[in-house]
């Protein structure tokens, strides 16, 4: 093969590769997006190494030394003991508080979306389920099913669309601050979430075995309960601990908006101007969170390997 | 789904009643701590007259001001419903930047298929290459831990703290976390990448990054641009919520209408934010099945 015709291969091969129009248009509109957020947004400037905020920044980092170590300076055991005052005085409870809410909402959110599941699946929400009896079934059925699973997950998408904080405004209104306006807020956002992420497994089963299950005369309730459920139930459990990490995550800071989690005791810090105290309870947060992940990494691994 | 699933499914039915009862058993010992009651779900009257005017505002969302006597001169609520989407999408794009300018690199220092690529042998100092390596590798991964740990409210909650209000604490509070989980996801997606072609390069005498840039990075491409579109979704709704730190984003002006009481315009912004929402999710669709083909 020559120089030239060694070329003109390549010459070939580059006019034939693959093309996606649409691909580069959206990339370019990316560019022309992040440069005009850049551009116009004012997160960029002068402003932020101005002399006014080095300042700031500098009156912070010392304001992170504990209070009390500010004036008889900063030993180990001095920080260890004001850490463990915060933590035996309000640290332990928030820590447990936290964690319960996150528990308890994870379990109605697993309710919600069993519940949501049922509607929300298209191949057990229909007329006959898994295997045609081969009755003519009149065409009003088959559109009230269809209409049934459109509504189903029309409310999962409202329930997920709506942020857990935005829940937590209005179930304050309605409840008052009490835990269960965190719990139920948490439950709604991820009860959306765990039925459309259960429905898409369901259609995902092998029909066979279920097919199996009406040829015996079970009905679609029964199919639900002692096919589909142990079935997929491995995978469910997945998801249920995957979203209990996020739920962990969550529940520290909904107490930003006034629910006794890690997040009141830090919001109460940054109202009172104890940066000590708020990074304090900013490290119990994560903690819980590295704690949360952890524990749900587990649980994930037993159910997948076994171990 | 199909085959391993089904292992699975004969393997846990000894243990599955056990996880259950844990759970349940967790779940009442959580409620039991918390001192919930039953009774305290029963809203109050007024209670319910707020969640019945609330959810009846769903259907008429406003397209003007609620309140009485809005000065001559206010823009008009829609206008400021469209900038206040704009400022949100601002934020969200300022934040995925500065994200993608942390989690690429993180990424690639913690994915196990970068250092294999580049671990060349016979060359002088191997055995201290492999150290910095392992060291650089293993402080990737500790490094994205610490940084994911701590939710991006509370980093704006620090950065407020420590800088003052400036729209450049949102940007980087959003940007760290979520910095640090594209890091995390890169290199699954990279470590989880076919590794033929990298094989066949370092066969050929490829050098190590032309391995990583061309025989890795190419493969995982769709998967990488899917999920940074689909964390740029997430980031619309963190940018939203930071409103409620006094940023002008969807969250400002949903909060001050909610305390005013005008529900309807909740609404417009909430629907609102689902529509730029919905419009992210239908464009990272289009360009997902646009890379699949």
């Amino acid at each position: 093969m020559t120089g030239t015709e060694r070329r003109q291969q390549v010459r070939a091969l580059w006019h034939d590769r693959p093309r996606r129009p649409f691909w580069r248009r959206s990339m370019l509109a990316l560019l022309a997006l992040i440069l005009w957020s850049l551009w116009t947004g004012g997160f960029v400037g002068t402003d932020v190494l101005s002399e006014r905020r080095l300042a700031s920044v500098a009156r912070f980092v010392s304001e992170l030394t504990p209070y009390p170590l500010r004036e008889s300076g900063v030993s180990v055991s001095g920080w260890l003991a004001w850490a463990g005052d915060l933590w035996a005085q309000r640290g332990q409870t928030a820590a447990l508080s936290t964690l319960s809410i996150s528990v308890v909402a994870i379990i109605l959110a697993a309710g919600l979306g069993a519940l949501l599941t049922l509607g929300a699946t298209r191949t057990l929400a229909t007329a006959e389920p898994y295997l045609p009896s081969g009755r003519r079934v009149p065409g009003t059925v088959c559109r009230a099913w269809r209409l049934l699973v459109f509504a189903t997950r029309m409310v999962l998408a409202l329930l997920r669309a709506i942020p857990e904080y935005v829940w937590v405004f209005v179930l304050i209104g309605v409840l008052g601050p009490t835990p269960w306006a965190a719990i139920l807020a948490l439950a709604l956002h991820n009860g959306g979430i765990l039925g459309r992420l259960n429905a898409e497994v369901i259609e995902d089963l092998e029909p066979e075995r279920l097919a199996a299950l009406r040829a015996t005369g079970a009905g679609r309730l029964q199919i639900a309960g002692w096919g589909v459920a142990p079935l997929a139930l491995p995978r469910l459990l997945l998801f249920f601990f995957y979203r209990w990490e996020s739920c962990v995550r969550e529940a520290t800071v909904l107490g930003l908006l006034g629910i006794v989690s890690i997040g009141f005791w830090i919001q109460d810090a940054r109202a009172r101007q104890q940066p000590d105290t708020m990074l304090f309870f900013i490290l119990v947060g994560a903690l819980l969170v590295v704690l949360g992940d952890l524990l749900s990494a587990l649980a994930r691994r037993w159910v997948r390997d076994g171990r | 789904m199909s085959g391993g699933w089904v292992g699975t499914a004969n393997r846990l039915p000894g243990a599955r009643a056990g996880v259950i009862l844990l759970i349940l058993t967790a779940g009442s010992g959580a409620a039991a701590y918390l001192r919930l009651e039953l009774r305290d779900l029963l809203p109050t009257e007024a209670g319910l007259s707020l969640m019945r005017e609330f959810f009846a505002a769903a259907l008429t969302p406003a397209v003007r001001y609620q309140a009485e006597g809005v000065p001559p001169g206010t823009m008009p609520l829609l206008i400021k419903v469209l900038s206040a989407a704009v400022a949100t999408v601002r934020f969200a794009v300022a934040a995925v930047t500065l994200s993608m300018l942390i989690g690429i690199p993180l990424g690639t220092f913690a994915s196990e298929s970068f250092w294999r690529a580049t671990a060349e042998e016979g060359r002088a100092n191997a055995r201290i290459r492999r150290a910095v390596s392992r060291a650089l590798y293993l402080a990737a991964r500790v490094a994205i831990a610490i940084l994911r740990s701590v939710h991006e409210l509370l980093w704006a909650v620090l950065l407020l703290a420590a800088l003052g209000f400036t729209p450049m604490a949102a940007v980087v509070a959003i940007g760290v976390p979520y910095g640090a989980m594209l890091a995390k996801i890169f290199s699954e997606i990279l470590d989880e990448a076919p590794q033929g072609a990298s094989r066949a390069l370092r066969a050929g005498g490829a050098g190590r990054l032309q391995i990583f840039c061309f025989g890795l990075v190419p493969l995982a491409l769709a998967d990488l641009v899917a999920y940074a579109l689909y964390r740029f979704e997430c980031a619309v709704r963190s940018s939203a919520v930071l409103g409620f730190f006094g940023f002008p984003t969807l969250g400002y002006y949903l909060v001050a209408a909610f305390e005013n009481l005008h529900y309807g315009e909740v609404w417009t912004y909430l629907y609102a934010l689902f529509g730029v929402v919905l419009f992210f999710d239908w464009w990272s669709g289009r360009l997902r099945r646009s890379l699949a083909t």
